[in-house]
């Protein structure tokens, strides 16, 4: 009797996992995060987007560009939307994946509302910088800034905390606990709207140039058994953005309610100087170069093809004699 | 008592082999390559990992940390629940609120006080010691209240008679004879502070420069060093094993093992 229950529980159990994968043959699923630079998700999900291609999407939202990358090496996710850095660090411990498309191209940087700092080197030991996560490119920008600024990668990663934007954002505005934090849109327009709030280190001043803050990823697996599936996904994340850019006060209208914001306000960010909603990637070796040299990877990519498909590297191109200005623009 | 002393270590003995075994069931099942090595890497390759971790002192410096924590947390438990459980034994008011307040308290896990900690005390060690002192002292108070109000009255009165009083007569009678209370609170207060150490840095990310275990693996997850998570794993699970049998079993052995009033 034992015995036989026994066996019954687990032939339910292997049944259980066995069914799922038989199937999802005909869905994607999509790991996206949340806040304004996943818009076009929001909007392809509105719109029907995929189901007008004849897939059916599952959307799955995830707290960190770490937590989207496990989803993407366990299965829960054919796709995901990460920055370069998380991404990288996956491609060096030998993440079967690629760069399907660049995402968002955002302002993003450092805010402080403390008079008395004025730039890194005015960091006390005992002021916190709030991040999202260790590894993040919020993280690895500040390294950047920290290099360049006060000779070190490292110098300022004793003043470190890892929060999620919200909460980050909530203790910067309250003036408690942290005293900067290094954040994307909304957020960072949020905070900038307070008064005495200010950046003290952005994006381009670090980098020279614009450069993706997300970048879409597929699996191989998923690119070389399902190209169909991976050609819609690029198509319709496409005609999201192309949605957004060309009719921005229905996409604000849209959104608003999402971000729990007024349509004045989401529209205002929606055009915020620097927001730009495009396939094109933008510093895909910079971000490399940069992190092999401080020791977060172990690797450069050879070429561009070791980290993007096909779809990205055509998009790039590759001029003949001097490197064309897109090409220029992956590095840094 | 010979004889049961090898029995004991014949237990230990085939409890170690199991877990070696389960060990080399490992090794082999992550070499097979069936899964991979970014899901399940080799406990070889964790072991690797943990002495490289040990050596660069990085693993022990959080150790220390998150010790010394637990260690503030744990005295500042300790000492309230000392005065709550005497209060409650001088009245039977305070006992009802203790009771009470217990009730409504212990049923809490520590972490799911951590956003309001955090907006008290903002994001620092002394969060994390707030909530390992949340997580330590109900179990603690518990236990204490149980084992005093215990004593026998019999005990207490042979006490009074022999001549002592108040201070004395907590150390000499009510200590001793509510002793394997103290003890099983004690024990249940370090699993709690241990757990809640890890949790709390693991869900808001201690500040970089004073992080302990808890921050070492949720740094290392974001880094995608796998080996290092499972690293941090096995010394918390040493650290825990160090302290329960060697620490605990100690104490136990010479005291209520000795006097023979042992709760098994």
């Amino acid at each position: 009797m034992r015995k036989a229950s026994i066996l019954v529980l687990s032939l339910l159990v292997v049944l259980s996992l066995w069914v799922p994968s038989v199937a999802a043959a005909e869905k994607i699923k999509i790991a996206g995060q949340f806040g304004l630079v996943y818009a076009p998700l929001m909007v392809a999900k509105a719109h029907r987007i995929f189901e007008k291609y004849g897939v059916e999407p599952v959307w799955k939202e995830y707290g960190s560009g770490g937590a989207v990358r496990e989803a993407l090496i366990s299965g829960e996710a054919d796709v995901g939307f990460m920055g370069i850095p998380p991404f990288l660090i996956g491609w060096d411990k030998g993440c079967p994946w690629k760069i399907a498309m660049g995402f968002v191209v955002v302002p993003i940087g450092l805010v402080t509302y403390d008079p008395e700092i004025n730039s890194l080197a005015d960091f006390k030991p005992e002021d916190k910088i709030a991040v999202p996560s260790p590894g993040s490119i919020q993280h690895i920008l500040l390294a950047m800034a920290c290099e360049q600024q006060l000779g070190s990668a490292t110098a300022l990663d004793n003043n470190l905390v890892a929060m999620p934007h919200p909460d980050a954002a909530a203790a910067l505005i309250s003036k408690k606990g942290i005293k900067a934090h290094f954040t994307t849109p909304p957020y960072l327009f949020e905070e900038l709207s307070q008064p005495g709030f200010r950046l003290i280190v952005d994006d381009v001043s670090i980098f020279g140039h614009p450069f993706s803050f997300n970048v879409g990823l597929a699996t191989e697996t998923f690119y070389n058994q399902r190209p169909v599936a991976y050609s819609i996904f690029v198509n319709a994340i496409g005609d999201a953005m192309a949605w957004i850019n060309q009719n921005k006060q229905a996409a604000a209208e849209l959104l608003a309610p999402e971000f729990q914001l007024s349509v004045e306000k989401t529209l205002e960010y929606l055009e915020w100087e620097g927001m730009n909603y495009t396939t094109a990637p933008y510093g895909l070796m910079g971000f490399a170069e940069f992190m092999y040299e401080a020791g977060y990877i172990s690797k450069v990519p050879e070429s561009l093809a070791d980290i993007a498909f096909d779809n990205v590297l055509a998009l790039i191109g590759q001029r003949a004699g001097e490197m064309s200005e897109l090409e220029k623009l992956q590095g840094k | 008592m010979l004889n049961n002393r090898r029995k004991v270590i014949n237990k230990t003995l085939n409890q170690i082999l199991f877990i070696l075994a389960l060990m080399l069931c490992w090794e082999l099942l992550a070499r097979t390559g069936w899964f991979p090595p970014l899901l399940f890497p080799r406990l070889s390759d964790v072991l690797r990992t943990l002495i490289t971790d040990i050596r660069s002192g990085e693993i022990v410096g959080r150790l220390y940390f998150s010790l010394y924590l637990i260690a503030q947390g744990l005295a500042l438990a300790v000492v309230t629940a000392a005065v709550a459980a005497v209060l409650a034994l001088c009245s039977p008011i305070v006992s009802d609120w203790v009771q009470a307040v217990m009730a409504i308290l212990h049923p809490l896990p520590g972490i799911s006080v951590l956003p309001i900690i955090i907006l008290w005390l903002g994001t620092g060690p002394r969060s994390i010691v707030a909530v390992i002192w949340f997580s330590s002292v109900w179990p603690l108070i518990a236990n204490l209240h149980t084992g005093l109000r215990s004593v026998p009255a019999t005990q207490i009165e042979v006490g009074q008679n022999l001549g002592l009083k108040g201070v004395r007569l907590i150390g000499k009678v009510l200590i001793p004879s509510a002793f394997p209370y103290i003890l099983t609170g004690l024990r249940v207060a370090w699993a709690r502070a241990w757990q809640a150490s890890v949790a709390a840095e693991m869900v808001f990310g201690a500040s970089g420069g004073e992080g302990g275990l808890g921050w070492f693996i949720y740094k290392k997850r974001f880094f995608m060093e796998i080996a290092s998570v499972f690293g941090g794993m096995f010394v918390i699970i040493v650290v825990g094993l160090i302290v329960e049998r060697l620490c605990f079993e100690w104490v136990e052995a010479r005291t209520v093992r000795r006097w023979g009033m042992t709760l098994e």
